[in-house]
């Protein structure tokens, strides 16, 4: 330790320092004054300088707590107003897509070769994987909303007694989350079965699957499902936050984002592989099964415009009641 | 019988708004922190350093107190005083204290 510091110059340096240049340099002034008439209160009374300033000090109390009373910053991670919504989103994620994967990573692995402990170690390890991610997603996702005030008026604007319909709307919300998780963990394990276990003897005498393999191999799917887990996390973000104007832009915009590549992609006979086709005796399932790809990869986001514009009307037809009674 | 701990957050609450309202009442004649602290003590006001300095800080940017730096005398000062809204404020929560008062005592009269 630097004997050129006191006690006091330790102190008042670690109280301010986490807080902004703007308050810093009056609180610390404030501080110091404050700190030397209550050392020289004691002086006064007959303590001797080194345990007076201990004392004082000491009252003060953790330099980072008297911090976190000055910023007004909160001093946790997710408050009491989220905290259950919080648990019941975790809840919901973890008790559908963990066992799912669980079950499905372990068939997947096993079909594939492996042996059943080994399929075992796989699957325990892959769900170990997934619950972590979604715990780590929606924490990041609700940390936000707590540290965003705008956002959690928002939400808080909206309950009151003329927003109770909210509740079967928040029942339904909980199973269309839960079926968007089961829907995506089915759509990956049945791609990654085609491909892996589904595959064939091609032409060239190689194992060939359904799907183009320079595209299989170019992380095009990892993309894919990670971009489906990023619209998941902001859907549950946009339910959280009321379905405003910006939350709908930012919706339709994540939308075309994945029509325009993915349409790219299956309508210029990017996805499928021919020879697989051929080598199964359905030469025409590529025009077929194209089609198919073509109108899902088309449909779904559209469907989700439609739906984000008619929840955003919506909300914003409700909001002007719940003013008047306000 | 009730922990200390829970005793002690029951009264901390009860006396919790409190400690504003004597702030208020206090700073119509401008002072400094420590000072206050001390004053609101004798006046049996029990509350911490780690309390009132930042609790100040919070009332200033509501505008119920005006502060100024006082450089007069060798050691300077940051003095406080109750705005105006800060007067309206207190006349407010003396009437609710009194009513509040007035409402505890009613209960114990009941027969």
């Amino acid at each position: 330790m630097t004997t050129a510091s006191t006690l006091t110059d330790r102190y008042v340096a670690e109280a301010v320092r986490s807080l902004t240049r703007g308050q810093r340099r009056d609180i610390e002034a404030e501080l110091r004054a404050s700190i030397a008439d209550a050392i020289e209160d004691r002086l006064g009374a007959g303590t001797d300088a080194a345990a007076a300033e201990r004392e004082v000090l000491t009252e003060l109390g953790p330099p980072r707590s008297l911090a976190a009373s000055y910023s007004d910053k909160p001093t946790h991670l997710i408050g009491p107003d989220l905290f259950s919504d919080y648990v019941r989103v975790l809840a919901v994620l973890l008790s559908t897509a963990v066992p799912l994967w669980f079950v499905f990573s372990g068939v997947v692995t096993f079909v594939a070769g492996s042996s059943p402990l080994d399929s075992l170690w796989s699957a325990l390890w892959g769900s170990l994987e997934t619950a972590m991610s979604l715990v780590f997603a929606v924490t990041l996702v609700f940390a936000i909303i707590e540290r965003t005030p705008a956002l959690r008026s928002r939400r808080t604007a909206k309950w009151d007694p003329h927003s109770l319909p909210v509740v079967p709307d928040q029942r339904g919300y909980v199973s269309e989350l839960v079926g968007g998780v089961v829907f995506l963990v089915v759509i990956a394990s049945v791609i990654i079965v085609l491909q892996s276990v589904g595959a064939v003897d091609g032409p060239a005498g190689t194992p060939i699957g359904p799907f183009d393999a320079s595209l299989w191999e170019s992380g095009v799917f990892s993309v894919a499902l990670f971009y489906s887990a990023v619209s998941i996390s902001f859907h549950v973000f946009a339910h959280y936050t009321g379905w405003s104007v910006a939350n709908a832009v930012a919706t339709i915009a994540l939308d075309v984002l994945f029509v325009v590549p993915a349409v790219w992609i299956v309508a210029g006979d990017r996805l499928l592989n021919a020879d697989y086709f051929a080598a199964i005796g359905w030469p025409n399932g590529v025009q077929v099964v194209g089609l198919i790809a073509l109108a899902v990869v088309v449909l779904f986001p559209l469907l989700d415009t439609v739906d984000t514009i008619a929840r955003t009307v919506r909300t914003r037809r409700v909001r002007p009641t719940a003013d008047v009674t306000g | 019988m009730l922990k200390d701990e829970e005793l002690a957050t029951h009264r901390q609450e009860l006396r919790r708004g409190t400690v504003v309202l004597a702030c208020l009442m206090l700073l119509e004649k401008s002072n400094y922190g420590y000072a206050l602290l001390t004053a609101l003590d004798s006046s049996g006001f029990a509350v911490d350093a780690n309390t009132l300095y930042p609790l100040l800080r919070r009332l200033e940017k509501q505008g119920l107190v005006q502060s100024e730096w006082n450089t007069d005398e060798s050691r300077p000062r940051k003095f406080y005083a109750t705005s105006p809204e800060g007067r309206q404020l207190a006349a407010t929560l003396r009437g609710d204290w009194d009513e509040l008062a007035a409402a505890i005592t009613a209960l114990t009269e009941e027969p």
